[in-house]
């Protein structure tokens, strides 16, 4: 049988990669799909967990997590279709419009 | 039962590396690619934790949906400037130093003595559709609905923004 | 147990390494000479004009998109009601349920609709 810690090891190797991701990228697109790898992350830890300690919840916290971040690509893309539109920036560091 | 920790050591490592290609590659249609592979894994993953329903929904959901929709937006935004990120930002270079650290020292309290002791109980079998969804329908039955609402948000408010303008 | 999902496992490996093995012989072999002409999207025939002619889809297609999303959402939702609808005790209410949570959803799509999102130009 797998120990629990490799999956939280797992969990956290690919949490702190989408982390580095949103922190270094610039390119807003890849800095969402970093973000979705950090969600993925935490689903990996809570079905370990749910499996591990024979409790159905955690899979079910990740079905909601699932639908959530379905939501949220949605409307997050939304967004940046709309600020290419309106400002043609696609750079993180260029939407400075609120820094005064 | 060893031929489960090679499976898991291979998924671990193609996603790891699919993971670390996302952040890299300089052309996000790359990237998007490489994020299809580690969502695979981690599906793999679920199979292994005896979840195949979480398997499935991974690979409909995310790969099916969300990751069409992400190159949707690649092929309707202009990348050709946006490539031209320079990439490492050495600018950046607390994040370099941080984030290591933060993960060695996790990766020793994970891995120390601290969670040795806990001893998970002796995990069951596979988690069939019909326990998920009587949990659902019983337990769950609000925030389901509650779901629905947010879907509904989610859907108004991204027609709205991605729509040229209202006449 | 879980043994039964090797075939899938060997399933997906092959048609990985044939799909990966083709495209690498094919790039051995084949002469490869590209020029602006036949870099177009059509050799022959209309140039593409107006919108189209920057390579870049419509948004529309985008939209389309996150419809496709959030009813595939609720797709995930619909298979464990399925499966237990065969339970008489909590039947009916899933089943009242579920199409709440249908309806709600229809008003989006309504929505949608009647903002035009669903014309094409």
């Amino acid at each position: 049988m797998i120990p629990l810690t490799w999956f939280i090891g797992l969990g956290l190797i690919l949490f702190m990669i989408g982390v580095a991701g949103v922190l270094l990228r610039k390119n807003i697109i890849i800095v969402l799909m970093s973000i979705e790898l950090m969600l993925n992350s935490v689903n990996i830890n809570l079905v370990a967990f749910s499996y591990y300690l024979d409790d159905i919840r955690g899979q079910i916290f990740a079905i909601f997590t699932i639908t959530v971040a379905a939501a949220e690509v949605a409307v997050a893309l939304g967004i940046l279709i709309a600020l290419v539109r309106n400002r043609r920036v696609l750079n993180s560091d260029d939407m400075d419009s609120l820094k005064g | 039962m060893i031929l489960e920790r090679l499976f898991f050591i291979l998924f671990a490592v193609v996603a790891i590396a699919a993971a670390g290609g996302v952040v890299c590659f300089k052309n996000p249609v790359h990237s998007a690619f490489s994020l299809i592979v580690c969502l695979l894994q981690v599906a793999a993953i679920f199979v292994l934790l005896r979840s195949p329903f979480l398997a499935v929904v991974q690979i409909f959901i995310y790969v099916g949906a969300v990751m069409v929709l992400f190159l949707f937006v690649v092929l309707v935004l202009d990348i050709k400037k946006a490539s031209l990120e320079t990439f490492p930002g050495l600018k950046r270079w607390p994040v370099y130093v941080i984030l290591p650290v933060m993960a060695i020292e996790f990766l020793i309290v994970i891995f120390g003595k601290s969670f040795a002791h806990m001893q998970m109980a002796e995990a069951g079998a596979e988690t069939t559709v019909e326990v998920i969804g009587l949990a659902l329908f019983t337990h769950y039955l609000l925030p389901f609905e509650i779901i629905s609402v947010l879907l509904l948000a989610a859907m108004v408010g991204a027609i709205i923004m991605a729509k040229k303008r209202w006449n | 147990m879980l043994l039964t999902y090797v075939p899938v496992l060997f399933m997906t490996g092959f048609i990985t390494v044939v799909a990966i093995g083709v495209l690498f012989v094919s790039s051995l072999v084949r002469p490869k000479n590209p020029y602006a002409e036949k870099l177009t999207s059509w050799e022959c025939g209309i140039e593409s004009k107006g919108e189209s002619n920057t390579g870049h889809y419509k948004v529309h297609f985008f939209v389309i998109a996150i419809l496709f999303i959030l009813f595939d959402v609720e797709t995930l939702f619909l298979f464990p009601w399925a499966v237990i609808l065969g339970d008489p005790t909590i039947a009916t209410l899933a089943f009242i349920e579920m199409f709440v949570f249908i309806g709600i959803l229809s008003v989006g799509l309504v929505y949608a609709w009647g903002k035009g999102a669903l014309d094409w130009l």
